[in-house]
């Protein structure tokens, strides 16, 4: 099978497709109606980058992954919106066996809990030969010449593994066996929902460096999503924040980490338990993350915990919500008073 | 003897908790290792003053969850001692140990699992409470009003959480709730093991800082369990920390100094896979990884690290090395050639 979406070259490099998301709206069908967990989200992945998409439980991360893939499950749908990937076209119009073909093809993905998403009841070997035939792969030598050489890649004996179940191996060897089983049929463009929840910090570590090269190496485009700060600082080029099913802030990663500009993202950043420095600096964000049936209906998703409103509760924060505006080139965030160039930072202390 | 007289004994003022020389060894499983055991514990000593805390961190499979269901009553020990307050609870019979083991209560990492789902808050506390009340002859009226004690102790407002459900509550609040069935039974130590892993991030830290204020409010110690060494800072900076290797203690100090002063290599290794927030902290200059995978396969012969150790020389793989000092008279390691070397990120 060859791949429609050939990596293209820049500066001799290979790199993957670039995608854009256009105000893609994903609902579940609910007993209070449908509702959405993905709102009117813009977001461009350019071609070769990693991008981090970060957010708490429940904001919406998983589903705009299973987006992706147009993959979202009923009583989920995507109610609007398009997905556009270089070379393949709208996701969100594919259908059949085109579809088909493009997940596991096209585009790789490893899902949330893919440590256990491997069938117990099958050795490594035989999924990898039940991804041949279900993508029509012709060449099944090749094909597990490639399974090895990955595996090998990432630091695993090819043998081995194949012959594993699933019981067999250690979490941090599952991810690997995941991200194998998404490259093996040339994806272009890689999804990985939660790579290295579950891990402890070395065997994220590595992941995290695996992940980092093999993207390199095969001139990928590469979304990951994570509820940890720390796998977006130590991978992605962009990091996009997502909060109640929208996307409240991307830029530049380091950028993002350095001066965050959304009220959601400085609380975020600044929740984070360090290593170095005085304890007593970080504080935990007042309230929690909202689910499907408590998004608010009109104005600022974040507002109830919202530092900068409580400081200065402004009327657009209650009624509108606010759209993403570029503020530098790259730096896109949504909110009224940052749109409006207003500081972020009004006397903390009164929000509390 | 009544259970009173037992719990009174046992709130004693004393020695706090104290292990020596846990040893535990599990049949392996699997069938790629069949016949073989795993050592999970090969000797562990470690200690809890009353309203202390200590973190254990390490990889997973070195040892942390079994050497806390082990503390916790819930699993045996093959060798070693155990003593809460001088008792020894080794050569009790398990009738006079079990009041003992029912005071440290384990807090795990899924606050969804660990609470009935079909059972309000009101009820998950009324069970325990009435047992309470019945174990130290308190009346009836005693359990409203310890219930929501115990709640406002975990940071809960009584009047908003007793009607609900677990499902009407974020992880946090679950996680709370959980603690706060903790305290019914005025634990003399909460075994907290990856407690704020499935929390959500923004609300990490009132779980961590709620454990740290139960040490001073309650009297409660911490046996703190976790990947993520940052957090362990969190449950107090006075505790000591023990990085656990494949069942033996290869580094423990007070928390700050071995974070900030770690001279062992497999310490090193673990500050140093902590994510670096690039932006905001700069890499440590001599950042290190192991040179391979941790594997059941490694050598039990020599130091345990020796076949990731980036400093293994002959010596390494054929003797073990104890524990021993190195600068701070608090801080103890195991390794042949401690050096210092800045391994954690730095503020940029
Ligand atoms: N019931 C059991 N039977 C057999 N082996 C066991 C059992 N429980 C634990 N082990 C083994 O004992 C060792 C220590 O396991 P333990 O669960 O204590 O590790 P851990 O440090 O808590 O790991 P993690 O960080 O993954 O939670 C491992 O090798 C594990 O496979
Ligand atoms: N199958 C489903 N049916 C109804 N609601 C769902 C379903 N899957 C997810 N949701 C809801 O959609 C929202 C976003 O979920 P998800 O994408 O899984 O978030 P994340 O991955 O960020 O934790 C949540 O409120 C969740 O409860
Ligand atoms: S729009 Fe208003 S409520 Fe929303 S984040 Fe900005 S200041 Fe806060
Ligand atoms: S004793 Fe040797 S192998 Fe073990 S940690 Fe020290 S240097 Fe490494
Ligand atoms: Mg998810
Ligand atoms: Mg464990």
């Amino acid at each position: 099978m060859t791949a429609v979406t050939q990596p293209s070259e820049v500066d001799g490099k290979k790199v993957g497709p670039a995608v854009r998301i256009s105000d893609l709206t994903v609902a579940y069908r609910t007993p209070a109606g449908e509702l959405p967990a993905v709102s009117r989200i813009n977001l461009e992945l350019a071609p070769g980058s990693i991008t981090g998409l970060v957010g708490e439980s429940g904001s919406g991360k998983s589903t705009m992954a299973l987006a992706m893939l147009n993959a979202v499950q009923k009583p989920g749908r995507i109610t609007d919106g398009s997905i556009e990937i270089d070379g393949l076209g709208d996701v969100v119009s594919l259908a059949g066996k085109r579809l088909r073909e493009a997940r596991g093809g096209e585009i790789g993905y490893v899902f949330q809990a893919a440590q256990n998403s491997l069938n117990p009841l099958k050795t490594v070997g035989k999924q990898l030969l039940d991804l041949a035939r279900s993508h029509h792969v012709e060449d099944k030598r090749a094909l597990v010449r490639q399974a090895k050489e990955l595996l090998s890649r990432m630091g695993l004996s090819g043998d081995r593994v194949l012959d594993s179940y699933q019981h067999e191996l250690s979490g941090g060897m599952r991810q690997r066996v995941g991200i194998m089983l998404a490259l093996v049929l040339n994806a272009h463009l890689l999804v990985l929902d939660e790579p290295t929840t579950a891990l402890d910090m070395i065997s994220q570590s590595n992941i995290l460096s695996i992940i980092r090269d093999v993207h390199a190496e095969r001139g990928l485009t590469t979304l990951v999503v994570t509820h940890d700060i720390g796998v977006v600082a130590e991978v992605a080029d962009r990091v996009a924040v997502m909060y109640g099913g929208r996307l409240v802030e991307q830029g530049p990663t380091t950028e993002v980490l350095k001066d965050p500009k959304h009220p959601y993202t400085r609380g975020l950043i600044n929740a984070i338990p360090r290593l170095t420095g005085d304890p007593e600096v970080a504080q935990p964000l007042p309230g929690r993350p909202p689910t499907l049936g408590t998004i608010p209906k009109q104005g600022c998703v974040f507002r109830e915990r919202c530092a900068r409103y409580a400081a200065d509760p402004r009327e657009d924060c209650e009624t509108t919500d606010p759209v993403a505006s570029e503020i530098t080139p790259g730096r896109l965030v949504a909110c009224h008073p940052v749109a409006a160039g207003l500081p972020v930072e009004v006397s903390v202390e009164e929000g509390r | 003897m009544s259970e009173s007289t037992v719990d009174d004994v046992v709130s004693a003022a004393g020695d706090g908790i104290r292990g020596r020389g846990i040893v535990k060894t599990f049949k392996a499983r699997g069938n790629v290792l069949a016949g073989s055991t795993v050592q999970a514990l090969r000797g562990v000593d470690f200690h809890i003053p009353p309203g202390g805390a200590a973190s254990f961190i390490g990889e997973s499979g070195c040892g942390k969850t079994t050497l806390g269901r082990i503390l916790a009553g819930l699993e045996d020990y093959d060798a070693g001692t155990l003593s809460v307050n001088g008792v020894d609870l080794t050569s009790l019979s398990r009738r006079k140990r079990d009041p003992y083991f029912r005071r440290i209560q384990m807090i795990h990492q899924d606050p969804y699992s660990a609470l009935n789902p079909t059972r309000t808050v009101d009820a998950i506390l009324t069970d325990p409470l009435t047992l309470r009340a019945r174990q130290t002859g308190r009346p009836k009226s005693w359990i409203a009003k310890r219930q929501r004690e115990v709640l406002s102790l975990v940071g809960l407002e009584p009047d908003y959480v007793l009607s609900r459900y677990p499902h009407q509550l974020s992880g946090g609040m679950r996680q709370r709730v959980v603690i706060a069935r903790a305290l019914t039974v005025d634990p003399e130590a909460l075994v907290a093991d990856e407690a704020v892993s499935m929390i959500d991030v923004s609300l990490r830290l009132g779980i961590l800082r709620l454990l740290r204020e139960l040490r001073e409010t309650v009297g409660v110690s911490v046996l703190f369990i976790t990947h993520d060494v940052a957090t362990a800072r969190y449950i107090g900076a006075d505790g000591d920390l023990y990085v656990i290797y494949r069942g033996q203690i290869i580094e423990r100090g007070p928390t700050e100094t071995i974070i900030a002063n770690p001279v062992h290599p497999y310490t090193q290794c673990l500050l140093s896979a902590i994510p670096v927030l690039h932006g905001l902290e700069v890499p440590g200059a001599d950042r290190l990884t192991p040179t391979e995978p941790l594997a059941d396969t490694q050598s039990d012969a020599g130091c345990l690290f020796a076949a990731r150790c980036p400093f293994a020389t002959d010596r390494c793989r054929t003797e073990r090395p104890d524990l021993a000092h190195h600068g701070d008279p608090e801080q103890l390691h195991a390794c042949f050639y401690p050096e210092q070397r800045r391994v954690v990120a730095v503020s940029a």
